[in-house]
């Protein structure tokens, strides 16, 4: 078990911080907005953990302190939830695919900046970035708490007040506004949520990849993004949260396949390197089948009297 | 500053005070005037009916009242306040509550979500205290929950709480709308072609429902609608309208003999 884990301690981190990811997407998603802005606040929130603990904080020898990591994870937060709301107040007066549109446009503009920025290293980014632990497995107390919270959050927010006028703009925006649902403070809102745990997330990233540069975040992201939501399910948390999980370990399982041998070379090539390809497929087969994803509300529902039909 | 129905209580259902006042509202959708230069207006308690052709604009003065459609000329008065050019949100907080004449519920949502969600403009809790589930949260969450389920109740839907709304007849649907737009609390009810797809029974069930509401709400209601015998028994003044022009108003009985009327929409039916 624990040469199983050590072995692939980075792609069990990196499923969880997808997961979190997936969460980001599926909250504006919600409100019936699909934005795909989320890897934007993502590589913003890494610059801040980067530059923050490589430029200001000069940390001595030894472990990085967590209690850093944290107040970064914090201060990125912050910043990305500011730019959220200064993007998010007019782009979201935008609607379905003009939407999707211009936080893609938000996507690359970012990515443009921190590329040409000195402080963002340019091209070469930031790399050194230091380790609040001795293996990277360790990141887990980090990655863990932060979905098991963000699941928690999402969960209790689709029961109450709020979480409820979310699902009623996504249902019918016009007939949700006759109910006094106030539509643009609600997407911001939702919109801006997101940003704030995208934020987080790329805190803790740049510290877990070590290194951090205009290739973090970009609309590769957003593919994987969608196909976690979009595959996993759009209806509740439970699907993009399973979904960031699965497909991230998707490729790993299938290079395993691939380096079994036996297959022909390009076959085993695609398995390899198909990736975005994959996800595009899934993507479109997703879309098309199975318009809300895999686990649905109602799956839930059955699954949830089965288990208790079992115990009673 | 409290919107709650109060002011309809009072029994004195025809007080003089107007509720809503449509001054010479004009909305045109490119060449085409669907509403011109209508006025009239709706006393507290009263019920009110619009009736006229397809496509008189009738759905439209609704959108207009609502917010949903900004007038291109005009004043909306309600309770002395303009509300001209409200967001529907804003109309929806003072009072205004409707239903839909293409029913637009929240379809994947079960019934008592529907109703829930409408429960908003009389609730406050918000973002965190909800998640939270702080103690006063809690509470109201609670008291939302039994609300909705006591309107559901009252529009006869109450052993059907989480069904979903689409699953629903299209009777049913329009049963719901109702309950839905009682959450909000209304001092004023618009009411879009509520008795569509109704058979005889269930349009006069429906009319007790109309008329029960009205008494025990308070309310003042403005019904659109087709079926003439049910506007005729229900409401205590009717307003045509033709073309976007209203041709006529007045009690019943007398809308019923006005010669422009007959020749405009009632003719075929007379």
């Amino acid at each position: 078990m624990a040469t199983f884990l050590a072995t692939y301690d980075f792609l069990f981190v990196s499923m969880v911080l997808a997961a979190v990811l997936a969460l980001t997407l599926y909250l504006p998603l919600m409100a019936g907005q699909l934005s795909v802005a989320s890897p934007g606040f993502y590589a913003l929130g890494g610059y801040v953990a980067a530059i923050l603990s490589t430029k200001v904080f000069h940390p001595g020898p030894g472990l990085y302190p967590v209690s850093l990591v944290l107040f970064e994870m914090a201060v990125a937060a912050v910043v990305s939830g500011i730019l959220g709301l200064a993007v998010g107040l007019p782009a979201l007066r935008l609607r379905g695919i003009f939407l999707a549109l211009a936080t893609i446009a938000f996507v690359q503009i970012l990515g443009v900046v921190a590329l040409n920025l000195e402080i963002t290293g340019g091209a070469i980014g930031i790399f050194g970035i230091p380790q609040p632990f001795s293996s990277q497995l360790q990141y887990m107390w980090l990655a863990i708490p932060l979905l098991l919270l963000s699941m928690l959050f999402v969960a209790r927010l689709e029961r109450t007040r709020t979480g409820r006028a979310l699902v009623a703009l996504r249902e019918d925006e016009l007939a949700a506004a006759a109910m006094g649902v106030n539509p643009t403070y609600h997407k911001v809102l939702a919109f801006t949520t997101s940003a704030v745990l995208a934020g987080a997330v790329g805190a803790i990233s740049a510290h877990f990849i070590n290194t951090w540069n205009s290739r973090q975040g970009t609309f590769d992201t957003s593919v994987n993004l969608m196909a976690f939501v979009l595959v996993g399910g759009s209806r509740t948390f439970v699907g993009p949260v399973v979904g960031g999980l699965v497909l991230t370990a998707l490729p790993e399982a299938l290079r395993g396949i691939a380096d079994v041998g036996g297959l022909p070379p390009w076959l085993a090539q695609f398995l390899r390197d198909g990736r975005l390809i994959i996800f595009g497929i899934l993507i479109a087969i997703g879309t098309v089948f199975f318009p809300h994803g895999l686990i649905t509300p109602g799956l839930l529902r059955r699954l949830g009297g089965r288990s208790r039909a079992s115990t009673a | 500053m409290s919107v709650a129905p109060a002011a309809g209580r009072d029994g004195s259902a025809r007080s003089s005070t107007a509720l809503l006042t449509v001054e010479g509202v004009t909305c045109r959708f490119g060449g085409v005037v669907a509403v011109n230069a209508v006025s009239f207006s709706v006393s507290r308690g009263e019920l009110f009916g619009l009736i006229g052709p397809n496509g008189a604009g009738k759905t439209t003065l609704f959108n207009l009242i609502t917010g949903l459609t900004v007038p291109g000329g005009g004043h909306l008065r309600y309770r002395g306040e303009d509300i001209t050019g409200l967001p529907p949100h804003r109309v929806a907080e003072r009072g205004i509550a409707r239903t839909f004449q293409n029913v637009r519920l929240f379809g994947e949502l079960a019934a008592l979500e529907n109703v829930m969600i409408a429960r908003r403009v009389r609730t406050r809790s918000g973002l965190v205290s909800g998640v939270l589930g702080l103690g006063a949260a809690r509470r109201e969450e609670r008291a939302t929950r039994v609300r909705a389920a006591e309107l559901l109740a009252l529009v006869g839907l109450g052993d059907r709480p989480d069904e979903r709304a689409r699953n629903f007849s299209y009777g049913d649907q329009r049963r719901l709308e109702i309950a839905r737009a009682l959450a909000l609390e209304p001092e004023l009810l618009l009411l879009d072609e509520p008795a569509a797809g109704m058979n005889a029974g269930e349009k006069h069930a429906l009319s007790d429902l109309i008329r029960g509401v009205r008494a025990r709400l308070g309310l003042t209601i403005l019904l659109i609608e087709h079926h003439v015998p049910l506007v005729m028994g229900l409401c205590d003044r009717i307003a045509v309208l033709n073309f976007g022009e209203l041709i006529a108003l007045g009690a019943p009985a007398d809308v019923k003999e006005n010669p422009a009327v007959i020749e405009a929409y009632l003719g075929d039916e007379a």
